[in-house]
């Protein structure tokens, strides 16, 4: 991981960033999305986050752990479980942390 | 304004700790907090980064994730449509969750009318601005002194979580999360991390399919705002 990479890397994101803020107030003030493309919006975001998270969970050292002694996964699972539960952001971070460690130390 | 400064502040805070606890050095992590301002996108491309993925993939991950933003900025453009090229383009980059709310409910009450929108929408971006670079910011700052193994690099993972979890209220977003998810296991071993795209387009897709469906069978369902 190089200095240069990773300052490619954060233009990346910036670029990324500035694209899709500013994208429909520089481009298309009057034009309307079509269904399929609103569609797509809607839901693409969920859909990377998740495919970033589960992996980042489940591996390991570059090795798939499907396992009970996976405590981030544990800790994961636990944090969905909480924010289905009470809606409440600090409570998942925080709530997920604890059960990871507490697993961690057992 | 103020109301939600706690919980950006916590957020800060734990991607600030996030970032360097994963592996970024403190300039780098420090760049991309006060440049990207970009919570979900940076957590979302610090594993990219570790793993040495190219930089179009972290750029089109970052783009995705950041889609949402695309949809604000359309919500947006009615209330700034009258301003200069650079001006909205400076509004559009000061586009957060919060703001976005605050903002749109201000003008949809208009009790009492508001003819300040945009210094309206200002005082709030500069609101969530300030406490998501000072907490960011203590975060990298302090990250250092916690010890590795207390494992903090997976706060931010849950953080996402948090983020995820109210997405998938309806059934669509739930079938193409649960997809998104599954594919970027079974293709995690491509070369270039190019799984991670693999399980966002097979989940959108689904996601898309799974809404036609209930739409068809249930017209105007589909039509829902």
């Amino acid at each position: 991981m190089s200095d240069w990479y990773v300052w490619g890397a954060i233009a990346g994101i910036v670029l990324a960033t500035i694209l899709t803020r500013a994208s429909l107030l520089v481009v298309g003030l009057h034009a309307r999305l079509p269904p399929a493309i609103e569609a797509a919006l809607r839901y693409a975001p969920a859909c990377a986050l998740t495919a970033v998270i589960v992996p980042d969970l489940l591996y390991q050292g570059g090795e798939l752990r499907l396992a009970f002694d996976n405590y981030r996964l544990l800790a994961g699972l636990a944090g969905i479980a909480i924010f289905a539960a009470f809606r409440n952001t600090m409570g998942t971070i925080v709530g997920g942390m604890i059960i990871f460690w507490l697993l961690a130390l057992s | 304004m103020l109301g939600p400064a706690p919980g950006v502040f916590a957020w800060g805070l734990v991607t600030g700790i996030a970032m360097v606890k994963s592996g970024l050095s403190v300039p780098h992590a420090l760049g991309l907090s006060l440049v990207a301002y970009a919570g979900s996108a940076q957590l979302a491309a610090l594993p990219l980064i570790l793993a040495g993925a190219p930089l179009w993939l972290i750029t089109v991950t970052a783009l995705v994730v950041n889609l949402r933003f695309v949809v604000y900025s359309a919500l947006l453009r009615d209330y700034f449509r009258g301003l200069g090229l650079w001006r909205r383009i400076g509004l559009g980059y000061l586009i957060g969750d919060i703001t976005l709310v605050q903002f749109l409910n201000r003008m949809k009450r208009q009790d009492p009318p508001m003819h300040h929108s945009v210094a309206y929408y200002l005082g709030s971006a500069a609101c969530n601005w300030l406490a998501w670079q000072s907490s960011s910011i203590l975060g990298i700052l302090t990250a250092g002194s916690i010890p590795q193994r207390w494992g903090l690099e997976l706060a931010g993972t849950l953080a996402l979580i948090a983020l995820v979890v109210p997405l998938c209220a309806q059934l669509p977003a739930l079938a193409g999360v649960v997809v998104a998810g599954v594919v970027a296991i079974l293709a995690h071993d491509l070369p270039l991390k190019l799984g991670m795209l693999a399980g966002v387009v097979a989940g959108i897709s689904v996601a898309m399919w799974v809404e036609s469906r209930r739409s068809a069978r249930m017209p105007g369902a589909g039509a829902a705002p």
